[in-house]
């Protein structure tokens, strides 16, 4: 790979109900690493990535919010600065599915209006059929993946249906999201990179288990 | 209680008599002068001699001198209750340790961190006034270059005492500096303290009397390493005489013990009368705690869901009925309990999440307006862990009882001996004659019980009997200490938002240049306090070290929850001042997420307890001017 154009920071947020698999997919993107009963998160967790994407490098500052409905009033707080969000549900759970709608209706109305939403559907494992085939098991799936799609749709949103378990679809989550985040947008954010680049570097060297080159493609 | 904080933050607000240091150290202007007031209560000292001598303050010095700070104090000698701030003549002392910081670091900011270090050694025993002094002349010249030590005196002992025995032992930095201050502190109390001296003589006053040939380090070492066992064992009995020598306890007394932390097998007895759920008065106790339980068990009857293991999830209805609203609620708080503290094997049991899901359900159904929040499934652990363990203790007493009675009926007859504790024991834990316990029997008989500990314990051997009664009692504390800090978790959790803010104003007050590095790094307090507020530290500290915090907020009163968390918060925060302060944004945060503490031991939070106590003594009642 040639040099890679200095890193452009991308705010980006998680939001979704608890124990969709929030923390796990960002534990997932950032240290490939998988934690079957993660505590939950409480207020918000925040952790950086980076990842190349062709020619753009992009490093991820992420929020990873708390889902209990008690924390939702500190949302606003991570999601104001955010060009990016993450919306998460899962698939095996049609409320997570009605809370993932409140959410992306509360980001188009409070959100910057130029903000990159991805509606991600968690828990493929769940459904996955055993013997790695193409089937699903009957009767766990309880969001098909229309209605996904038809809400992504909709509201203009980039769709996966992910497992943090397996990391199926977990990487390109987040080069799907790097590809939409407009160049405009990266180019603004620029002159705020240079100022404080030397602060930037000096964390991503100092975060050691993040697996730094996980999505060069 | 109160009478005597407002005692010690006199002491602190004189205004004259700097006698340990001058102008120059110190980073801020805050903590110049937070050092500047400590340094007062040196010239206080002698209007409490005299208290000094009453027996129970030579008690706790016993019991207090293997803690804390006495790493560099219990060499000193037994005025190990420095920490004891809870008294007045101990203030001084408490003081007289904080005063002597600046000598050895330029401020608290670096000098916090770099006391956390972990000392090789533990107890303190191994460091020698002697052999030390030598290695922390260097470090003691350098700071005398930058403060005006006032007192000749203590200069000139030094030097005496400095001269033999250098070779001793090579200690670090680290060591030297806390025994320079040692060395510092220890005129002051030889004179004024002389009933304070050990009468093992371990050395201790050597500091400031030319030493003494026959003393040998490894002797000394020794000596040290008895008089540790003794203060444990002077500690339980100090607690045993407050919890059995009269019909009414004496909850005063018992709080200013617990303040230091409480014996293991104690723990779960005291816990109960301090937060007001025993009666002091014991004829009361055994029909409080039984028509309590009984309570428990009733509500769980009264409640609607079932506590099976698995309930079907026909989640696809989503109206919001009451009925569902309840399944939405336990199905919460059953993945939650799945996932707190998952690497503790305890909570891996399925008996011990079955457990917590009946109390944490219970709990959430009769508090509507707070309801479950997340944070207070970790609330209930400690609790739960206590009086499981207690359980563990009273079933390997009553089985040695049953094995020494087992040895006399061979030789004579003779019935049950006895046990002298029993006083000691929550009153219905082990099953009475009437009550028919298979579980437990079972339990006595088993031949490895003596090994059980909470990290072996399997709940699934307990009996339906013990469970319940283990979760009554944990259910009803968990209660208790949620009364306190209800607005934590209300709708906006005004509770937590206040505390944030007040942890920011007290770093501004503390810690100026560290609110001025967050501030240019953009870093907010609800960034990373929200969860100490909302979880009380449980999920910066392991375990053990949150329990004997709260020996300490259990000693507070009100309780220590709420407002005195705040100056613990404080406290940790400015441990860590120093490395903060070379860290941007990023780094603030993904440290504070993840705070180097899994090597903590007791003392360092005992120490973090200390600091908290000084600031809230300092500013509590202060805020208004200081603003």
């Amino acid at each position: 790979m040639s040099y890679p154009t200095p890193a452009t920071s991308v705010k980006l947020v998680l939001l979704g109900e608890a124990a969709v698999g929030k923390s796990s997919l960002v534990l997932r993107f950032v240290s490939n690493d998988f934690q079957e009963n993660k505590e939950p998160t409480i207020g918000a967790a925040f952790l950086t990535q980076k990842c190349t994407i062709g020619e753009r490098t992009i490093k991820y500052e992420i929020w990873d919010t708390a889902g209990q409905e008690r924390f939702a009033s500190l949302a606003p707080m991570y999601y104001r600065n955010a060009q990016a969000a993450i919306v998460v549900y899962d698939i095996t759970k049609p409320a997570s599915f009605i809370k993932a709608r409140h959410w992306v209706k509360e980001l188009h109305e409070q959100a910057a209006k130029d903000i990159t939403i991805a509606l991600v559907g968690n828990k493929y494992d769940l459904v996955q059929d055993d013997d790695e085939g193409q089937g699903e098991r009957e009767g766990v799936r309880k969001v098909s993946v229309e209605e996904g799609q038809n809400l992504a749709a909709e509201e203009g949103l980039l769709f996966y249906e992910t497992s943090a378990k397996t990391s199926y679809n977990v990487n390109d989550v987040f080069i799907g999201i790097g590809n939409k985040i407009p160049e405009a947008a990266s180019l603004a954010s620029s002159p705020e990179q240079n100022n404080n680049e030397g602060r930037i570097d000096l964390s991503t060297n100092a975060s050691s288990n993040g697996n730094r080159n996980l999505c060069s493609c | 209680m109160g009478k005597k904080k407002q005692e010690m933050a006199q002491v602190y607000n004189g205004t004259s008599n700097e006698f340990i240091f001058g102008e120059q150290g110190g980073k801020g202007k805050n903590l110049s002068s937070f050092l500047k007031n400590l340094s007062l209560t040196g010239s206080s000292t002698l209007s409490h001699s005299s208290s000094a001598r009453d027996s129970v303050e030579e008690t706790n010095s016993q019991i207090y001198g293997s803690l804390g700070y006495a790493n560099s104090t219990s060499s000193l000698n037994s005025s190990g209750n420095l920490f004891n701030p809870k008294r007045p003549t101990n203030t001084q002392r408490t003081v007289s340790v904080g005063s002597g910081l600046p000598h050895t670091s330029t401020g608290l900011g670096s000098g916090f961190p770099e006391r956390m270090t972990p000392v090789s050694g533990g107890s303190g025993g191994k460091i020698s006034p002697y052999s030390s002094h030598k290695q922390s002349q260097p470090r003691r010249s350098r700071s005398m270059s930058r403060y005006t030590d006032l007192d000749d005196d203590w200069d000139a002992d030094l030097q005496e005492v400095s001269s033999p025995k250098k070779e001793l032992t090579k200690l670090d930095t680290e060591e030297s500096s806390r025994t320079s201050l040692n060395a510092q502190t220890s005129p002051m109390l030889d004179s004024l303290y002389p009933d304070l001296m050990l009468p093992s003589g371990n050395g201790v006053s050597a500091a400031s009397k030319p030493p003494k040939e026959s003393l040998d380090f490894e002797d000394m070492q020794t000596k040290m390493e008895i008089n540790k066992l003794n203060l444990l064992n002077s500690k339980y009995a100090k607690f045993r005489k407050v919890l059995t020598s009269d019909n009414n306890i004496n909850l005063q007394d018992l709080r200013k013990l617990a303040w230091n932390g409480i014996p293991n097998e104690l723990r779960a007895v005291s816990w109960l009368l301090l937060l007001g759920y025993l009666p002091t008065n014991k004829s009361r106790q055994s029909s409080t705690l039984k028509r309590k339980r009984q309570e428990y068990l009733e509500g769980l009857d009264s409640v609607t869901i079932e506590f099976h293991d698995d309930p079907p999830d026909n989640e696809s209805t989503t109206s919001l009925s009451n009925a569902n609203r309840d399944k939405m609620l336990y199905h919460q708080i059953k993945i939650d309990v799945k996932r707190t503290n998952p690497t503790l094997k305890l909570y891996s049991y399925t008996a011990t999440q079955m457990s917590l899901r009946k109390i944490l359900y219970l709990w959430a159904v009769r508090h509507p307006a707070s309801g479950y929040v997340q944070g207070i499934n970790d609330l209930c652990t400690p609790f739960y862990q206590i009086f499981l363990n207690n359980y563990i203790w009273q079933l390997q007493r009553k089985q040695q009882l049953l094995q020494r009675q087992h040895k006399s009926n061979n030789s004579s007859t003779g019935s049950l001996p006895e046990d002298d504790d029993m006083d000691l024991y929550i009153p219905g834990y082990l099953a009475s004659e009437e009550e028919d316990d298979p579980e437990e029997l079972k339990l006595l008989q088993d031949p490895q019980l003596p090994q059980y500990t909470l990290d072996n314990f399997d709940t699934s051997w307990l009996s339906p009997r013990i469970t319940a009664i283990i979760e009554a009692d944990t259910y009803w504390c968990l209660s208790r200490l949620l009364e306190n800090i209800t607005d934590n978790y209300i709708h906006e959790q005004p509770g937590i938002i206040r505390q944030v803010n007040e942890l920011r104003n007290l770093i501004s007050k503390i810690d100026h240049e560290l609110i001025k590095h967050f501030d240019s790094e953009g870093v907010e307090f609800i960034q990373f306090s929200f969860r100490w507020m909302n979880c009380l530290l449980m999920r910066e500290l392991p375990i053990q070290l949150i329990i004997r915090m709260w020996d300490t907020y259990l000693s507070e009163t009100p309780l220590g929850f709420n407002t005195f968390h705040t100056y613990v918060c404080a406290a940790f925060l400015i441990k860590f001042s120093g490395d903060l302060k070379a860290k941007d944004f990023q780094e603030i945060l993904l440290f504070l997420q993840n705070p180097p503490t899994s090597r903590w031991k007791e003392k360092d939070v005992e120490l973090m307890l200390s600091e908290a106590f000084i600031w809230q003594s300092l500013y509590k009642n202060a805020s208004a001017h200081l603003r």
